[in-house]
C-alpha cells in the first residue's frame, strides 16, 4: 500500500502532458501555442547543443542567471543582516527604520527595475541590484525579530562570565538568531530569484533565463517559453532543497537549535 | 517580546501624548528627516535632481498628476480594479480546491506534489505563456493575479481543514448537519485560522503579479505598473518614484486596513486568535 504515495501523484502530471501530446499530435489544439511536450524537450535540447563561442547557449543563460543570484543574494544578505542586527539592538533605531522597511518592503522588485535603469543603465548591475535590494527586506525584517527574541538571561549569563560586548553580540546575539535568519534568508532567496528573473526580462543584454525566455515569447517561440519556465522551476527547487538544506544542517541543526 | 519595557511610552518628556497621534507621529517621523535631508542635498546641489528629483518636486508632479492630468486616479482605478477581480477569483477558486483536496485522500494524493511544484513557480514566469495564449490586453493581468494568489490559499485551506478537530465534525454530523451545513458552520469557520493569514499573505503576492503583469503587458494603458514602466521611455524620474510610492503606500493599507478589519471580524471577534 505504501508506494501509493509515490505512484498517485505522478498520475496526474503523467496523464496531463500525455493528454497534451496526443491534442497537439493530431491538431486538437493550436501547436503554435501549445507545442508538444516533446517538441519542446526537443528544442531545449537544441538549444542545450547549439553554441555560442564554443559554450552551450543554454548552459551560458543558466550560469549567468545563477551568478547574477548568487551576487544579488551575497549582497543583500550582508546588508539585511548588518541592518537587521542594528534594528535589534538599537530600539531607536527600530523605531525609525521599521516605518521605512513597512514602506517599502510590498514594493515588487520588478517596480523599481525602472529606476534602477535610469540610474544604472540595462545589464549585470541593475539585476544585481535590483535582486540585492528584494532579497534585502525578509532577511533584515527576520534578524530583526531573531535579535529582539533574545533570552535576556543568555545576555546577563555571558556578561556575568566577562564577556565584552562585542563577544556577547558574536556568541549570544547572533548564534540565538541563526534560526530566524535562516527564515529570512529562505524568504529573501525566493523573493530574489523572482526578481532577478523578472528585471532579466526587461533589463537584460543578451543573457539570462529571463532574457532567453522573453526573448522566445517577443518572437511567439512557444516551446523555449514552456520549456524555460520547465527549467527555472526545476533550478530554483534544487537550490532551495540542496543548498539551503545543507547551510541549515551544517549550522542550526548542527547547533542543535531545530531538528531536521 | 519587542521591548516590552518600551511599548507604551507615548510620553515626551513629561507630557502625555495620546497614544494614536504618538504613533502615527513616530510613523511619519523617519519620513520627514530623511525627505529634509534629501531636499536640502539637492538644493546644495550635491546630488543630480533629474536623476534623483526632491521631494518637493515630488509633490508638484503628484499634483500635476492628480488634479492637471488627471491620469492617476485613471491608473489606480484600472489597478485597484483588476486587482479584485483577480483575487476574488482567486480566493473562490483556491477555497474550492482546497476543500475538495481536503477532503479526498485519494484526490489529495494525486495532486498535492503538482500543488507544491506550481506554488513554486514564479508568478512572473507565467506572463510570458499569458501573453502568448491570451494575448497583451487585460486578460493576461487578471489572470497573472489570479496565478498569483491562488495556490497559496489553496494550500492553506487544505491545511487549514484538515486541522480541524474531528471531534467537531463528528459531533456536527451526529445532530443531523446537511453536508452544506458541514462545510458553511463547521469546516469554513473552522479552517479560518490557516486561511485568514494566507489571504493577507496573497493579496501582497496579487499586488506583485498585478504590478509585473501591468508592466510587461503592452496592449493596456492604464495602471499604476504601465504608469511606472512607460516613464521610462521619457527617463522621468518623478512619475516614477510617485509611482513607486503610491505602490507601497497602496500595498501597505491594503494589508493593513482590509484584511487587517477582516481578520478582527472573524477570528478575533469569534475568539479563536489571542489579542496581539
Amino acid at each position: 500500500m505504501n508506494y501509493n504515495r509515490y505512484l498517485y501523484p505522478i498520475i496526474p502530471l503523467l496523464g496531463f502532458f500525455f493528454c497534451w501530446e496526443i491534442a497537439a499530435r493530431f491538431s486538437l489544439i493550436n501547436t503554435g501555442l501549445f507545442p508538444s511536450p516533446v517538441t519542446i524537450l526537443n528544442d531545449l535540447k537544441e538549444l542545450f547543443y547549439q553554441e555560442a563561442s564554443g559554450r552551450s547557449v543554454l548552459l551560458t543563460h543558466l550560469v549567468v542567471t545563477l551568478k547574477r543570484l548568487f551576487y544579488a543574494a551575497i549582497g543583500g544578505t550582508l546588508v539585511g543582516f548588518i541592518v537587521g542586527v542594528c534594528t535589534g539592538l538599537s530600539y531607536r533605531f527600530y523605531r525609525f527604520c521599521d516605518p521605512i522597511i513597512t514602506v517599502i518592503m510590498p514594493i515588487p522588485g520588478i517596480a523599481m527595475a525602472p529606476l534602477f535603469i535610469i540610474w544604472l543603465g540595462f545589464g549585470d548591475v541593475t539585476i544585481i541590484t535590483a535582486g540585492a535590494v528584494a532579497a534585502f527586506f525578509p532577511i533584515a525584517h527576520n534578524t530583526s525579530i531573531g535579535v529582539r527574541s533574545i533570552d535576556r538571561q543568555l545576555v546577563r549569563a555571558a556578561q556575568i562570565m566577562g564577556a565584552n560586548k562585542f563577544s556577547v553580540l558574536s556568541q549570544v546575539y547572533i548564534p540565538w538568531s541563526a534560526v530566524y535568519l535562516f527564515t529570512g534568508i529562505k524568504l529573501g532567496l525566493a523573493r530574489c530569484w523572482r526578481t532577478v528573473i523578472a528585471v532579466e526580462f526587461i533589463a537584460a543584454a543578451n543573457w539570462g533565463l529571463g532574457y532567453m525566455i522573453w526573448d522566445a515569447a517577443e518572437y511567439l517561440n512557444a516551446s523555449i517559453v514552456y520549456g524555460g519556465i520547465i527549467l527555472l522551476a526545476i533550478t530554483f527547487t534544487l537550490i532551495e532543497k540542496g543548498l539551503i538544506n545543507f547551510f541549515e544542517r551544517a549550522t542550526i541543526v548542527k547547533w542543535g537549535m531545530i531538528r531536521s | 517580546m519587542i521591548f516590552p519595557d518600551k511599548i507604551n511610552s507615548n510620553r515626551v518628556g513629561t507630557l502625555r501624548v495620546p497614544t494614536k497621534l504618538f504613533a502615527a507621529v513616530q510613523f511619519l517621523f523617519p519620513f520627514l528627516v530623511l525627505g529634509s535631508l534629501w531636499e536640502v542635498l539637492i538644493r546644495l546641489g550635491l546630488v543630480n535632481a533629474t536623476l534623483l528629483p526632491a521631494p518637493s518636486m515630488l509633490m508638484q508632479e503628484l499634483y500635476e498628476l492628480f488634479f492637471r492630468k488627471q491620469a492617476l486616479q485613471h491608473h489606480l482605478y484600472h489597478s485597484l480594479y483588476r486587482l479584485l477581480l483577480g483575487y476574488l477569483l482567486a480566493v473562490m477558486v483556491g477555497v474550492m480546491m482546497g476543500t475538495v483536496l481536503a477532503l479526498s485522500k485519494v484526490v489529495r494524493q494525486m495532486f498535492s506534489v503538482t500543488l507544491s511544484l506550481l506554488i513554486s513557480i514564479p508568478t512572473i514566469a507565467w506572463i510570458p505563456v499569458l501573453l502568448i495564449t491570451l494575448g497583451l490586453g487585460d486578460k493576461t493581468v487578471i489572470t497573472a493575479i489570479f496565478l498569483g494568489g491562488v495556490f497559496e490559499i489553496t494550500y492553506s485551506t487544505v491545511a487549514g481543514m484538515r486541522s480541524v478537530d474531528r471531534q467537531l465534525t463528528n459531533a456536527a454530523r451526529i445532530m443531523g448537519a446537511t453536508r452544506w451545513d458541514l462545510f458553511f458552520k463547521v469546516l469554513l469557520p473552522g479552517s479560518l485560522v490557516s486561511i485568514m493569514p494566507s489571504l493577507r499573505l496573497s493579496v501582497g503576492y496579487c499586488w506583485r503579479a498585478l504590478v509585473g503583469g501591468e508592466m510587461l503587458s503592452a496592449m493596456i494603458k492604464w495602471g499604476l505598473g504601465k504608469m511606472i514602466y512607460e516613464a521610462r521611455f521619457w527617463n522621468d524620474v518623478k512619475v516614477m518614484l510617485v509611482g513607486l510610492a503610491a505602490i507601497g503606500i497602496l500595498g501597505v493599507v491594503l494589508d493593513r486596513l482590509f484584511l487587517k478589519t477582516l481578520e478582527q471580524a472573524t477570528l478575533e471577534k469569534w475568539g479563536m486568535l489571542v489579542e496581539r
